[in-house]
């Protein structure tokens, strides 16, 4: 058995399971499904009429990356590694993924329209601004390889083209850039402002952090079913990879705030980008570039511990979807393989 | 890049380290490590700064440093509570000589006169407060040193939700200013107005009480609306269904939550009495107005309306509100801000129970049910079923009793609705029962009082903090009875001043006198005797501490009786027959048939019992007395456990209106501390997201006492309840924490409450299986599944990349700092309080002081020159910027 190359007739059997992983984190993102409209935002509209111009600057920089973003992924997804795995699992769980995305695009769509924006102007924000542009490119660039004929997956090349994708998008993408906007998102909650629409991030972050953990299971699995992968050239490309949109970050941030809020500056930011770039690359194996400390302690309470809601004032967003009116069946299990 | 402040009047002018190190330094005194946290809060401070902050922002950046270091050590805590104090006293006294604390409270004293005077002429207090009061005597009541009981999400919370502020949100009372404004709201027709003001102010601003939410909102105030809960039902015609949305929407403007009952309502389908055919649409479109109307509230002006609605599961539409809650679906059909209650009898539970048949009726047909209990509502629910089988009604329905059970349960765990009370516990155990029949609680399940079209019914609340009475292990019971008897008279005198915006509520509040005094701080007191809330000795203290409070509370009640005469509806009562809440247990157990599986005695000697049944048979002044409510918010602002909750966790984030607050036992700390091993085990404990079971270094004996809420058996929970609901006239909101998400082991809990006498539950709280991914700890997914990675590949340079033990983290465009900046002010007052570990930094002193920096302690200017570079190994060794880290590296000291 094998996760990527060409699919063939007995990669559409679900059973026996091969990877088991795949299918857990299936179920889990099924009992994580949330709705937009669940949020709701007017408590957070009274808030935006307070915030100051480079508050609100920085809340609609984010939302303009962030919209297409979700759909960039899904594309990725769809063109760059649904079509190489074969296995089902694997597919079972991307399409929950891509499920999300959308989802999650759709979240920001309903903040854009319930929002005094100039819509026109932040969908044009990520064709217009450089330092945006940059960042789609750079996704871009791995994307388009993958969709080209001469793509051979079953050859060394086109695995490493393959795992270059999945970094880009996976690990750089979801997994730093991604995780940067979300601290920004936060903040503003810490400072008791956009409250629930900090709760509709706590939900799109709970679900990144899942894609997050199927990518890294996907690139350890891809490595080590196919060895000849493990070279210290390609360890290294890997890496600058990785840099590069630290970098490409580095210059976002900087557009992002201009000059800074309370709480929060470029420079902030960007040792925070630091911190979890330095974590990615543990997570696949390579030493930390930045030894970047996390200057943001209060994602402690932000993230790092259960959360206690008082139901009648926020929405709680620790809620699952899958309760179940008897005991699991034996059956219902997935057999290990 | 320089930095400017702009300051309040708009100038700007350079940032000067020096002045706010020196507002740290001050907030740091007499704490234990006051050099560290000054540096670690200034460093952190000066991360977030930016060019062109305002003043206002910089005193906020110091205090979100000092917030976001608590878990490294709770005296953060004490810190941004001190900085926090100090933008309201600026505020609200106004300036003040920093370094002499006699003139901040002379003049604390002082400007008390002016915010009671102000505040009556602005129209915002009340003229009694004014007229009433010896405002002189009242002012050298003022204590302004009890501020520092508070913790800061407290404090903040207070500030943020009760004190009263001018139209552009400045605060317009201190803390203490607050208690007092309370104390004296509450006793405008005392004899001598002054004399119990003191007594109250004492009690609240020593944290011992604290009056419900709605009364710290409006006492004192022009607009004295202070009740926290109504309940109502809605009957079953469109003139009173839409005065009922009309009463939410006022009774919701006046602050309190509510309580409104459905059952009455015919469902969907059945005949309209007007004679055209048509069919009536149900409870659900008319629930739905109301869901939407208390959005459109803000409760006294600070917090949208809360209400839950009850509905009897015998009503034949009982299974589309199950769904009320549900996340998916017809927006119509659902409720996206009203909670929802099922109102569960016993005839279903023990249909549960012997697995028979549950039927569901129309109550157009069947308008009998709503009101009766016990035996004689069995009886007519047979009677209904045999007509029903009979083909003699024009709708029913019938499932298996266990799996409309199961339905509520599978919602309860998905959507934490609907909650679970039970309409015969309540009833049968009422000793206000001669006023009607209760058809259901409030908003959060604590509250049982009789309603019908005459009588919205009111609750008036207060919290005892169990925690406040402790003492070296030992209950000071004779302070908790002071604190009882004062906090009974308190809520007495509240109803007589207290202004509700429609005639029924009015009604039913001056004629029944209702009032629930609760608890909170039961997890905190228990934690503090050494007790787990898991254990059978914990569940004989709840048993004992509730026997007293109630003695205590009913005693007093029958003392101001005597003096101020009995509730209008005391004749007739179950007190006037001598009944006290313990008796009705053995009421509930003959309407059951079944004994309750709770044990019965007391625990606590020396109450006798026989002599206050005798006095109360002469009068009480209330038609209840105990109500323990959830505390939510007070209990944040007592720094206490809330309610009879346990510990959520060791470490949690509670998501308030105010803000997210980080959450930190502090006993566990303080006992952690004591055995010298908090430092080694903090990081792990927000790691495991404050469970600690499975932290090595922690002995069993914490383990045991220091569990979390779902590491806590909830038989624990419903036990906890039990025994304090023997003693209780009213109800306890009895929030449950689950793990298992088995159904039939759900059920099995459940069933359990209800056989131990339990009136109700209030939120089921699920263990969430997924949590995002942690930020501030070490995470790597890799390692946990077991895989290298390209960490396989074996390096030709080995060395190159291994990397180093210590390099300095990007900060603040700084270049590598070349000496130690743990600079110590030649003035600074913590210098006093060094100790061996700070002997480096005084021995530095000398070489700094040669310096011309600006002083301070963490100047960059200063940081950008003064750390070392050690040298290892030819290899350049840079020292660490964090200062927690600086600690542990060798080259600094």
């Amino acid at each position: 058995m094998a996760l990527i190359g060409k699919a063939s007739p007995e990669d559409m059997n679900l059973h026996p399971f091969h990877y088991q992983w795949a299918y857990d984190l299936y179920n889990q993102a099924v009992r994580n499904t949330w709705f937009p409209h669940e949020i709701a935002l007017k408590e957070d509209l009274d808030d935006w009429q307070k915030m100051t111009e480079e508050e609100r600057h920085a809340v609609k920089f984010l939302m303009a990356f962030f919209n297409p973003a979700e759909l960039i992924v899904n594309r990725s997804i769809a063109l760059g590694i649904y079509p190489y795995l074969k296995s089902p699992e694997c597919h079972l769980y991307l399409a929950k993924q891509m499920w999300e995305e959308a989802n999650h695009c759709v979240a920001f769509e309903y903040v854009l329209e319930t929002f005094p924006f100039d819509r026109e102007k932040i969908f044009n924000t990520h064709l217009e601004v450089p330092s945006m542009v940059a960042k789609e490119a750079y996704i871009n660039k791995y994307m388009k390889r993958m969709t080209e004929d001469t793509l051979d997956i079953t050859s060394t090349e086109g695995k490493k083209d393959f795992i270059r994708n999945l970094v880009a998008t996976n690990i750089v993408m979801e997994g730093i850039w991604f995780y940067s906007g979300f601290m920004v998102a936060l903040s503003f909650r810490q400072r008791n402002q956009l409250r629930n629409f900090g709760s509709m991030i706590n939900w799109v972050l709970r679900d990144e952090s899942l894609h997050l953990k199927f990518g890294i299971n996907l690139v350890h699995n891809v490595l080590e079913e196919n060895p000849e992968l493990l070279t210290e050239e390609f360890a290294d490309e890997i890496k600058s990879i990785v840099v590069e949109g630290v970098d490409l970050e580095t210059a976002y941030n900087k557009d992002l705030f201009p000059n800074g809020i309370l709480g929060l500056n470029a420079d902030y930011v960007n040792q925070y980008v630091q911190y979890v770039a330095d974590r990615r690359l543990e997570e696949l194996g390579l030493p930390k570039v930045y030894n970047a400390t996390n200057p943001a302690k209060w994602m402690s309470t932000a993230t790092d511990v259960f959360e206690l809601v008082n139901f009648f004032e926020a929405q709680n967003t620790s809620y699952e979807v899958d309760a179940r009116s008897h005991t699991d069946k034996v059956e219902d299990k997935p057999k290990e393989e | 890049m320089s930095l400017h402040i702009t300051k309040r009047d708009g100038t700007k002018e350079l940032f000067n380290a020096d002045k706010i190190n020196k507002s740290i330094e001050r907030a740091c005194i007499g704490l234990t490590n006051p050099i560290g946290m000054v540096t670690q809060i200034a460093t952190d401070t000066r991360l977030t700064l930016y060019d062109g902050i305002t003043t206002a922002e910089m005193d906020q950046a110091t205090i979100n440093a000092s917030v976001q270091n608590i878990k490294e050590d709770t005296d953060y805590d004490r810190v941004a509570v001190r900085l926090l104090l100090k933008t309201i006293y600026k505020q609200v006294v106004g300036d003040y000589d920093a370094d002499d604390a006699d003139d901040l409270s002379k003049k604390h004293r002082e400007s008390f006169m002016n915010y009671v005077k102000d505040g009556v002429s602005a129209n915002r207090l009340h003229p009694d407060m004014v007229k009433k009061y010896d405002l002189e005597e009242l002012a050298n009541t003022l204590r302004i040193e009890r501020d520092e009981l508070f913790q800061y999400a407290g404090l903040d919370g207070l500030l943020n939700r009760y004190a009263i502020k001018d139209l552009n949100q400045k605060p317009l009372e201190t803390p203490q200013y607050f208690f007092m404004r309370v104390a004296m709201g509450l006793s405008y027709n005392e004899d001598n107005p002054t004399e119990w003001a003191k007594k109250f102010y004492h009690k609240m601003s020593k944290l011992e009480y604290l009056a419900g939410g709605s009364t710290n909102l409006g006492a004192g105030t022009v607009r004295p609306a202070l009740s926290n809960c109504f309940l109502m039902e809605v009957h079953d015609d469109m003139g009173h269904i839409a005065k009922s949305v009309a009463d939410v929407m006022l009774l919701s403007k006046g602050s309190g939550g509510l309580g409104v009952a459905m059952t009455k309502l015919r469902s969907a389908g059945s005949p309209l009495k007007s004679n055209f055919g048509g069919a009536s649409t149900g409870p659900t479109p008319f629930a739905k107005i109301m869901d939407t109307a208390i959005r459109a509230i803000q409760r006294g002006g600070k917090k949208k309306g809360a209400l839950c609605f009850y509905m009897e599961n015998w009503h034949l539409d009982f299974p589309e509100f199950i769904d009320w809650k549900h996340n998916a679906g017809d927006d119509y059909m659902r409720m996206r801000t009203a909670n929802t209650a099922g109102f569960l009898s016993d005839e279903f539970m023990k249909r549960v129970h012997s697995a028979d048949s549950w039927y569901m009726f129309d109550p157009a047909e069947t308008p009998d049910l709503n009101e009766l209990y016990g035996e004689a509502f069995s009886q007519r629910y047979c009677e209904y079923v045999e007509m029903a089988e009979a083909g003699k009604l024009r709708a029913f329905r019938k499932v298996p009793a266990q799996e409309q059970f199961r339905h509520i349960l599978v919602a309860l765990q998905g959507t934490s609705h609907p909650w679970i009370v039970w309409k015969d516990s309540i009833n049968l155990r009422a000793l206000n029962n001669n006023t009607g029949t209760i058809h259901m609680s409030n908003l959060c399940t604590e509250i049982c009082l009789p309603q019908d079209r005459e009588n919205v019914a009111v609750c008036n609340l207060a919290s005892l903090n169990l925690a406040a009475h402790i003492a070296s292990k030992e209950v000071n019971w004779m302070k908790l009875e002071e604190s009882v008897r004062l906090a009974v008279r308190q809520l007495d005198n509240l109803i007589d001043i207290n202004q509700l915006p429609i005639p029924e509520a009015v009604k039913s509040d001056r004629e029944n006198r209702a009032v629930g005094l609760g608890v909170m701080g039961f997890s905190d007191a228990i934690e503090q005797l050494g007790l787990s809330y898991d254990s059978e000795s914990a569940w004989d203290f709840a048993d004992r501490i509730f026997e007293f409070i109630s003695y205590m509370a009913i005693d007093e009640s029958a003392n101001l009786a005597k003096v101020r005469g009995s509730y209008t509806h005391f004749k007739g009562s179950e007190w006037s027959k001598g009944k006290v809440p313990v008796d009705t247990l053995s009421v509930l157990e003959e309407g059951r048939g079944r004994p309750l599986t709770v044990s019965k005695e007391s625990r606590h000697k020396g109450l006798d019992w026989d002599i206050l049944r005798e006095k109360v048979k002469g009068g009480v002044r209330n038609a209840t007395l105990m109500a323990v409510a959830p505390n939510a918010n007070i209990g944040l602002v007592a720094g206490t456990t809330p309610g009879i909750d346990p510990r959520f966790a060791q470490v949690f984030a509670r998501n308030k209106i105010s803000g997210k607050y980080f959450d930190i036992n502090h006993n566990l700390v303080k006992d952690l501390k004591n055995m010298g091993i908090w430092d080694k085990v903090k990081g792990d404990i927000v790691e495991q997201q404050g469970d600690i079971s499975n932290i090595d270094l922690i002995p069993p004996h914490l383990k045991e006492i220091y569990k979390t809420s779902f590491t806590t058996s909830p038989f624990a929970f419903i036990e906890v309840a039990a025994r304090a609901q023997k003693w209780v006239d009213q109800a306890l909101s009895r929030n449950m924490y689950l793990e298992t998400r088995d159904i039939d082991e759900t059920m099995r809990i459940y069933q359990t409450a209800w056989d131990k006498g339990l009136k109700s539950t209030y939120y089921l709280h699920m263990k969430p299986r997924h949590t995002a991914e942690q930020s501030t700890v070490v995470v790597n997914k890799a390692q946990k599944i077991g895989k290298l990675g390209f960490g396989a590949i074996k390096r030709s340079t080995e060395s190159s990349i291994s990397p180093q033990p210590f390099s300095a983290p990007l900060q603040k465009g700084l270049e590598i700092p070349k000496e130690s900046p743990i600079l110590v002010s030649e003035k600074a007052p913590a210098q006093e309080a060094l100790n061996a570990s700070n002997v480096v930094s005084v021995a530095k002193k000398e070489t700094l002081e040669k310096q011309t920096k600006p002083r301070g302690f963490v100047s960059l200017e200063s940081l950008k020159e003064s750390v070392p570079v050690a040298v290892a190994d030819d290899k350049p060794f840079v020292c660490p910027i964090d200062p927690a880290e600086r600690e542990q590296c060798d080259s600094c000291q």
